[in-house]
């Protein structure tokens, strides 16, 4: 037998939060790629802060300062409300970003997940997210999800998700798919 | 003897606009030349720089220039090229610092631009090298308001002339309180737009009921933002003016309507109210009366790249341009309704905002129509209004009866006609202030 110091997680608990979330996101993933906003809403709670803040030059001895912090200008700072809205736009047949619609595939990976004292889980993901619109429009982005995750009615929800983006200028004609 | 006047592209009696102007290399090289190497460019705030040896990383058309703040608070924007072979002094987006080294071959500059170091001055260069001729090349800067302007050209007029009338209009934005503003961003990214067609866009009011209709019905439906229709746009008592290539579109109203553009909600509403009826007293000390309860600035710009506010078309060849957003808001506003208004523009505008995501395939798609030749054969249509516009008893500038109409565009083309037909400044024409600045509101803020 193994010793398990007290306050720490066995391996096995560990391999089935890992699981639990890994599930989540990849399920996440098929939701966005299928276009399934409403239900993607969903793994959301209902005080989310939706926040894509943006990343600047800096010398490497200054790097704190790299991620604009909340409460400087973001590219993205939604609550859900914010969220619903964006995601009703679409229905209108007039938001002409998104239509016709972007196909996207969003792959999720590089799952760290560290649980809080709270009960929460704190999850580090990475994405590559293709985006191909209308003829020969594609963009790839690719970043990091930070994500506080609540149990809540037998799974898990989002509470705070903190999209970092790894370009400086954005190389696209505009963000208007979902991360 | 007549001017050459190589650049005829508006027809004034049909409003036809020669498609070229938006794809052609040519045309492009020149732009940066007559324009961008000429005009008074907006390139930042003085609130980036806020300490001594701050510096900000900006552009004048596609060239890099450092906005530095030197060690006695001077402001300088330095052309962000090594005198020797070109590299650029300066990497970042912003930090503090005395001194820029190069990192070819460790030329060094202070921040007021001068060439302090050169390796091997003595050994190398036998004490021959006069570095005093070889400081960054520096822009003549001024500032309105706490907005940082930079010009190239030595024989350009002060700012003020520059601006105009058009600081009439734009003081009941830029310069409404006296602790000045704020300004916080930049997000940036690349559209596939010639320039112009986004600081055009700053006076089409007209596009706003199609373009803009999906985010502005969800957003009265979520959050109660007053609903948009051509309708009221159509009946609308707002107006176009247009002053020395700054395009305004402003309502004209006497009311007691906040102003808020973004974060407006029905939640927000009575925040905003509260604002405005609580700043009134010092706003009207500052404008005058008619300024500061009448006028509303809506959608405007600054030529020849200054759109809607501290925002900025740089461009990026004749199909491409970087964009800026930028927030300003009052430095002495409440933080809740700074946090209110943060959270707004970032819904509407940027890369992700509701609002500019909508604009940019229908301008791509006209800067791509440009690009054609059989396509170009069929110039733009900008007759709308012809006609319909004049002087104002109340209101500088040329004005338009109505806030759907483009006249502010024809006349935009016709500065640019203006600036590329120009020889030098001189053959710039420039309308003389007229307008009646009441209040105590100035340059400086």
């Amino acid at each position: 037998m193994r010793s398990v110091r007290p306050n720490e997680p066995s391996l096995d608990a560990r391999q089935a939060l890992w699981f639990q979330l890994m599930q989540f996101y990849i399920r996440e993933a098929w939701l966005l790629d299928e276009r399934r906003f409403k239900e993607w809403l969903d793994i959301f709670t209902d005080d989310i802060i939706y926040f894509m803040p943006r990343r600047k030059n800096v010398l490497r001895r200054e790097l704190h300062r790299e991620v604009t912090p909340l409460g400087d200008l973001a590219i993205f700072e939604e609550d859900r409300r914010y969220l619903e809205m964006r995601v009703a736009r679409l229905d209108t047949g007039m938001a002409w970003a998104e239509e016709p619609p972007s196909r996207t595939r969003h792959l999720i990976g590089n799952l760290e997940a560290t649980p809080l004292e709270s009960g929460d889980v704190s999850a580090r993901t990475a994405f590559l997210v293709y985006r191909s619109h209308l003829e020969t429009d594609s963009q790839l982005l690719s970043g990091s999800r930070e994500d506080v995750l609540r149990p809540l009615d037998g799974g898990w929800k989002v509470a705070r998700r903190t999209i970092v983006l790894d370009a400086n200028v954005l190389l696209d004609k505009n963000l208007s798919v979902f991360l | 003897m007549g001017m050459l006047r190589k650049y005829a592209v508006i027809d004034p009696l049909t409003g036809k606009l020669d498609r070229r102007i938006f794809s052609d290399q040519e045309v492009y090289d020149e732009e940066m030349e007559r324009i961008f190497g000429r005009a008074w460019l907006m390139i930042g705030h003085e609130s980036l720089v806020p300490q001594l040896d701050d510096f900000f990383h900006t552009y004048m058309g596609e060239d890099p220039v450092i906005l530095t703040r030197d060690g006695q608070g001077r402001l300088h924007a330095l052309l962000n090229m090594c005198r020797h072979r070109g590299n650029r002094v300066v990497r970042c987006d912003d930090g503090n610092a005395k001194r820029f080294l190069c990192t070819y071959h460790g030329w060094t500059y202070r921040n007021d631009g001068t060439l302090e170091h050169v390796p091997g001055e003595r050994e190398a260069y036998y004490d021959a090298l006069d570095k005093s001729s070889l400081g960054l090349i520096e822009a003549r800067v001024e500032t309105y308001a706490g907005i940082v302007f930079a010009t190239w050209d030595k024989n350009a007029p002060s700012l003020e002339a520059y601006l105009g009338d058009a600081r009439w209009y734009l003081d009941t934005v830029f310069n409404r309180r006296d602790g000045g503003s704020q300004a916080l961003g930049p997000i940036k990214w690349l559209e596939p737009v010639n320039w112009k067609t986004l600081v055009d866009n700053c006076s089409d009011n007209y596009h706003v009921p199609t373009s803009h209709l999906s985010s502005a019905r969800v957003q009265t439906r979520f959050i109660g933002r007053p609903p948009l229709s051509h309708e009221d746009q159509f009946a609308s008592p707002n107006k176009h003016a247009f002053v020395n290539g700054h395009s305004i579109t402003f309502r004209d109203a006497d009311d007691n309507t906040p102003r808020y553009v973004h974060g407006a909600s029905k939640e927000t509403m009575r925040m905003f109210q509260d604002y405005h009826e609580a700043t009134m007293p010092e706003i009207e000390r500052r404008l005058g009366a008619l300024r500061a309860r009448r006028v509303q600035l809506a959608n405007h710009s600054i030529f020849p790249n200054g759109i809607l506010g501290l925002r900025l078309a740089l461009p990026r060849g004749p199909l491409k341009t970087e964009f800026w957003h930028f927030v300003l808001v009052d430095r002495d506003a409440p933080e809740e309704l700074k946090r209110v208004i943060r959270i707004g523009s970032q819904a509407n505008n940027g890369a992700a905002g509701l609002f500019e995501q909508d604009d940019v395939d229908n301008w791509r798609q006209v800067t791509e129509a440009s690009a054609s030749r059989l396509r170009r054969r069929h110039p733009q249509d900008l007759s709308m209004g012809l006609g319909h516009a004049g002087t104002h008893p109340d209101y500088p500038g040329i004005v338009s009866e109505r806030y759907i109409s483009e006249n502010n565009q024809r006349l935009f083309y016709r500065r640019w006609e203006e600036f590329m037909n120009a020889g030098s400044w001189s053959d710039i024409p420039l309308t003389s202030i007229s307008a009646r600045f009441e209040g105590s509101a100035t340059m400086r803020g």
